[in-house]
């Protein structure tokens, strides 16, 4: 383990910026501390002394740590900073809430104008509901990462996402079975009816997997991108620090403590 | 009788002008060739015989801001396994350390004119 490591991992605690920034600071540190002493040692310093003098020179103190997160807070977070948490979550939640709105509104209005809703698979609703809750999640979870810039513990978001964009589907497929095996029944019962039962059924059948097969697909895609970026800003905090981030993918435990949710547990740091 | 002259258009802002100081520590240190943060430190320190000394990791947060401010340039490269960032000076940083050097070159010079006139009165 590099000498350097519990202080890095130390710092890792205490520095709130978002983790790619907090990775390049810490990196440039571990580099930078490691060559001081290096160069330091050359000089004759004898090594503990080295590192000593290396960390205390380079390794930042609370006045520096606060100076660095306010450099490298994001843009929300700056223009944010006035509002206290509980209402910022709140006017968070609401500004989401419209958006689905807006989307379900939007979504409703195009429907109710378009004729081929007119033989529409009762399934369809489920499907395009199910496709408003995935925007929701996906809306959340882009919002989460890539605005506010907070990448701790989005695996419980990305399940909702796989979780949704599955039932999108399974929904689809079931319902166009579902569709299928009513038109047979119908079908048997009344043989004469098949010209005109099979022009219905088609173009609703073919709706119905083509809506759920494409937001199963965007939903998909909306998993895979934030997984795997996450998947290598976890490889890179591994890397540096001895431990993957914990809770980045889906389906790692999650932290005890919300406070601080990325604190490995089993570190042996007493500093 | 007319009021003496104010000493400048502005006012001297002490805390600022000891943040440019040390910003032209580190654009001094860049000068010659690239550096790495800890050389920039090792630079700084050596040249003023241990008068400037970066503590605290208060180095980054500087280099960090002068990144930003266009001063000057971080790049990261990749050498035996290992990622490091290395600094190098501007267009525009270079010229701000050759307009900032010559404006404390006359701070200082006005404020040693009144030191050694305070010392060449009788106690």
């Amino acid at each position: 383990m590099n000498a350097f490591q519990p202080t890095l991992r130390r710092l890792d605690r205490d520095l709130t910026v978002p983790i790619p920034n907090r990775l390049r600071i810490l990196r440039e540190l571990e580099f930078d501390l490691e060559a001081l002493s290096g160069e330091l040692e050359a000089r004759g310093v004898p090594p503990e002394q080295a590192r000593a003098r290396a960390l205390d020179a380079l390794v930042p103190d609370g006045a520096t740590l606060r100076e660095l997160d306010r450099l490298h807070a994001s843009h929300y977070r700056r223009l944010t900073r006035h509002f206290s948490p509980g209402r910022l979550r709140t006017i968070e939640r609401s500004a989401l809430a419209l958006a689905t709105a807006v989307v379900l509104f939007a979504e409703t209005f195009l429907l109710l104008r378009a004729d081929w809703l007119r033989h529409a698979s009762p399934f369809l609703w489920p499907v395009l509901g199910l496709g408003t809750l995935l925007f929701a999640a996906i809306a959340t979870l882009a919002f989460r990462l890539w605005v506010k810039r907070d990448h701790q513990d989005p695996a419980a978001n990305l399940r909702v996402i796989l979780f949704l964009s599955g039932l999108t589907l399974a929904t689809g497929i079931f319902g166009a079975l579902a569709d299928l095996l009513r038109l047979a029944g119908v079908l048997q019962a009344e043989p004469g009816l098949a010209g005109s039962l099979l022009l219905e059924w088609l173009p609703a059948s073919s709706v119905l997997l083509s809506f759920s097969l494409l937001l199963a697909l965007a939903g998909g895609l909306a998993w895979f991108i934030p997984a795997h970026w996450l998947a290598l800003v976890s490889g890179a905090h591994a890397e540096l620090l001895g431990h993957p981030l914990p809770n980045a993918r889906p389906g790692a435990p999650r932290s005890l403590d919300p406070a601080r949710p990325h604190q490995p547990a089993s570190l042996g740091e007493s500093s | 009788m007319s009021k003496p002259d104010p000493p400048g258009d502005q006012e001297f802002d002490a805390q600022g002008f000891a943040r440019g100081i040390h910003e032209l520590l580190v654009l001094a240190a860049l000068r010659e060739e690239p550096r790495h943060g800890y050389q920039i430190a090792l630079d700084v320190e050596a040249q003023s015989n241990g008068v400037f000394r970066f503590r605290h990791g208060t180095l980054y947060p500087l280099l960090h801001r002068m990144e930003a401010n266009g001063l000057i340039q971080g790049r990261w490269s990749s050498g035996a396994g290992r990622r490091k960032k290395v600094y190098s000076l501007t267009d525009t940083g270079r010229r701000h350390l050759s307009g900032e050097a010559d404006r404390v070159e006359d701070i200082l010079a006005g404020l040693m004119r009144m030191l050694r006139r305070a010392r060449e009165l009788p106690a």
